[in-house]
């Protein structure tokens, strides 16, 4: 009976689609900061306004912020940095878009932490480059947590410095994320 | 050249680089921008929501990176990692929300409760369709405002 069919297609599908469901893991408020050391000061802001999904079935992984979300220590540096260095008017967003390897060897059912390799594309200032990181899937409780740490090259990126400053400001910054997911 | 002379340009030297360096560190160390007592455009989350996810170049010029306050309803209260408290105002979409991340927490707020909150809007950052995550716009360095 036709219709039979279509009820037993429609069960498959939900069933399907909220098992999708159960798989995926986001935060709207992950932390993403900078570090640079520089001779006349070191250079740190925090972004704590970063969203980030998280697909346990397939392993990917995406991350979105807005760069003038970056609060710096001193109004100066921030005025700087979406003025000359990121120009956030021009490039407002920041975005990785990539997979973590392996993702089914995590048992997502036991605490524990576990050291995973993400691969994708990051997008600063307008230009993109694929990258590959190491980072930590920490599961404690149910809940899940990742955490990166890694360095990028500012020329890379088409971010100039100043030639006044050049020789006070670091090449690389440091960047670390921390995200803390619920299910979706 | 005569030795008054001569004084004299050292000291108009010595006052302009006293000078310089006494602008350069006011313009070093000048303080962030007083959201607290700043005049705001008012707004409401589902407006102000519904204005960013259009994206339209007027929308832009009136809110982003502009102080805004915005009345709205609360939908949830949590802390982020800095421990600062992150307020979400209900809008007309669902999972999306004008998330504000207070400056200055607010005592005993809680969901369901009506509130007006002031803070630069940075803008709205979509989610994933496709995996049905919806964005929101976000307000930074928030205030309870009257």
């Amino acid at each position: 009976m036709p219709i039979r069919k279509i009820i037993l297609f429609l069960v498959i599908l939900m069933a399907a689609n909220s098992q999708t469901k159960g798989q995926i893991y986001f935060t709207k408020n992950g932390s993403i900061s900078f570090f640079s050391k520089t001779i006349l000061q070191n250079i740190q802001a925090d972004n704590n306004e970063v969203i980030s999904i998280l697909n346990l079935q397939t392993g990917s992984l995406q991350f979105s912020l807005l760069n003038a979300a970056f609060h710096f220590p001193k109004a100066k540096m921030e005025e700087d940095f979406n003025e000359d260095y990121i120009e956030s008017n021009k490039y407002p967003r920041s975005t990785f878009k990539g997979s973590i390897a392996n993702i089914n060897k995590i048992d997502f059912s036991k605490d524990g932490t576990w050291q995973v390799n993400a691969t994708g594309d990051l997008m600063i200032h307008g230009v993109t480059k694929n990258i590959t990181t190491s980072g930590k899937i920490i599961i404690n409780n149910g809940k899940i947590s990742a955490t990166s740490s890694f360095k990028i090259l500012l020329e890379d990126y088409h971010i100039k410095i100043p030639s006044i400053v050049s020789n006070k400001i670091s090449e690389n910054i440091e960047i670390t994320i921390n995200c803390n997911y619920e299910k979706k | 050249m005569d030795r008054k002379v001569k004084r004299y340009i050292l000291l108009s030297f010595i006052i302009i680089i006293t000078m310089a360096s006494l602008i350069g560190y006011q313009i070093w160390n000048k303080p962030h921008q007083d959201i607290k007592n700043a005049v705001a455009a008012k707004t409401n989350a589902v407006a102000l929501y519904n204005s960013l996810t259009n994206d339209s170049a007027n929308t832009k010029v009136l809110f982003i990176n502009k102080i805004v306050a915005v009345w709205g309803e609360v939908k949830q209260v949590s802390k982020n990692q800095q421990n600062q408290q992150v307020i979400l105002l209900k809008t007309n979409v669902r999972d999306g929300s004008v998330n504000c991340t207070m400056e200055e927490n607010i005592k005993n707020i809680k969901a369901g409760d009506r509130v007006l909150l002031k803070g630069i809007c940075i803008g709205y950052i979509g989610g994933d369709s496709d995996l049905q995550v919806a964005g929101d716009v976000f307000l930074i360095r928030c205030y309870r405002s009257t």
